[in-house]
């Protein structure tokens, strides 16, 4: 049966029977394959089950990914299977539920540490070769292509412009580059009750900075029912931060998160405009993507708040 | 002359029936779906309403009469370019730009998410509408931790 989820992925939950081997018996598990249009980001899905992969060894708490196939003839597109994983994802549930109020802030400082683990895996690694090296797919060229986008696309996004301008004027200094989940938020992972079970969506997983998905999960458009809350709705930040830094013997800089989160709020601007291209062009004609472009504004007054909050210039 | 009621005013009764009415009705696992509908309706209703404005503020900035797609068009290379960073009124105005239409635009399509980040709310500001080139000031009113809207 189909299971919800995944904007841009198709998830089938299989129940299985194995004879003989590890998988002996009856399996619960998830086969997870491409919809009929995507953005161009994502990666295959046998690529996204060697990052689950590399991520399952690294102790992260994933779905185990048992197998991958890029043979069309099993299903028709390439796909992978892994384990299924109990419990939910509904952001607005998890951020406005009171039942799970209790273990929000555990369950914050759990995510620092997922995070954290997932950044120790770094280049070189080749069971990841297929990963651009981070010199290829770095700030410049995020936003490079940022504009060539907005170069196509039929409105002019004078916002997206001054935020991407911001960027490119107060870039920090390189960091060294870590596996970066790249859609780390409220919304792409799983709870059962107050424990968290997977961290799930690998699509977009690529070398960078490790503070880009600090920002990202802090970034507003992931906070869902607690604006106020600024690590994904769930917290504020310092329990986050907090399991990040015990696990990775790091700190944190804020600086950088900030900046980084500029370039969230630029960045799911432009991939809600991708989606709702995906209606407008005929692909899927759907009325959640016909939506999504128009939260490209709420990410718009978010950049005027984050860089220009008072009316003031945000250099200091 | 067209008939009464008005289209944003007939969207609006079909958004009521649709929500207090049919929803109830509905399979809880379409309810999501509904919701959408009737969020596209509110947006509908509220653009159909709200003629479409071509004044944001382009002459104050360029002077010349111009289409206010190309203007707006001219006003996003510019910014690419950082144009207006040596001119610290010039940069001002732009930033006053940047307010006004952005409010504008969430008016129709998410007033709750203005809303929610203390715009539009009694005690806080009205957008950030100001003329140019005033300063952009103001008080926002303390954020609401809602945000989301189905409407």
């Amino acid at each position: 049966m189909p299971l919800r989820g995944g904007a841009l992925q198709e998830n089938w939950g299989l129940d299985a029977r194995f004879s003989g081997g590890v998988l002996d018996g009856q399996q619960r598990l998830v086969l997870r394959s491409s919809a009929a249009t995507g953005v161009a980001a994502s990666l295959t899905r046998p690529q996204e089950f060697a990052v689950q992969k590399a991520a399952f060894a690294a102790g992260v708490t994933v779905a185990e990914p048992l197998f991958a196939t890029e043979d069309p003839r099993i299903w028709g597109k390439p796909f992978f299977i892994m384990r299924q994983v109990e419990g939910i994802t509904a952001a607005d549930r998890i951020t406005g539920d009171p039942a799970f109020e209790p273990a929000l802030c555990m369950i914050a400082e759990k995510l620092g540490r997922e995070l954290a683990l997932i950044h120790t895996i770094r280049p070189p690694r080749s069971d990841l070769a297929f990963l651009a090296p981070y010199q290829e797919v770095g700030l410049t060229q995020q936003i490079a292509g940022f504009r060539a986008y907005l170069d196509r696309h039929h409105t002019p996004r004078p916002v997206l412009e001054w935020g991407m301008r911001w960027l490119e004027t107060h870039v920090p200094p390189t960091a060294e580059p870590v596996l970066c989940h790249h859609d780390f938020r409220t919304g792409n992972y799983m709870l059962d009750g107050g424990t968290l079970t997977a961290i799930l969506d690998w699509e977009f997983a690529g070398w960078g900075d490790p503070h880009e998905d600090i920002g990202w999960f802090c970034c507003k458009a992931w906070r869902f029912a607690r604006l106020d809350r600024e690590a994904g709705g769930i917290a504020d930040r310092t329990p986050f931060y907090r399991g990040y830094e015990r696990e990775s013997g790091g700190a944190i800089d804020p600086r950088r998160v900030r900046f980084w989160e500029v370039l969230a709020n630029v960045r799911w601007a432009i991939i809600a405009l991708q989606q709702t291209d995906r209606h407008l062009s005929g692909g899927e004609r759907d009325l959640d993507l016909a939506l999504t472009g128009r939260r490209a504004t709420e990410c718009e007054l978010e950049l005027l708040m984050l860089l220009d909050a008072g009316g003031n210039c945000a250099d200091a | 002359m067209r008939d009464l009621p008005s289209g944003p005013a007939l969207l609006a009764l079909a958004r009521e029936v649709l929500l207090s009415e049919l929803m109830p009705l509905l399979p809880e696992e379409r309810r999501a779906d509904a919701l959408l509908v009737a969020r596209c309706m509110a947006i509908a209703q509220r653009e159909a309403a709200t003629p479409e404005t071509s004044e944001h503020g382009f002459q104050d900035l360029y002077g010349a009469e111009a289409d206010t797609d190309e203007l707006l068009g001219r006003f996003a290379r510019d910014l690419r370019i950082g144009a207006f960073e040596n001119s610290p009124d010039r940069e001002l105005c732009a930033r006053a730009m940047l307010w006004r239409l952005t409010i504008a635009k969430l008016r129709q399509s998410n007033p709750e998410f203005l809303a929610a980040n203390g715009f539009d709310q009694p005690g806080g500001v009205v957008g950030r509408a100001e003329p140019c080139p005033s300063p952009v000031s103001g008080k926002r009113s303390t954020p609401s931790p809602a945000a989301k809207s189905s409407s």
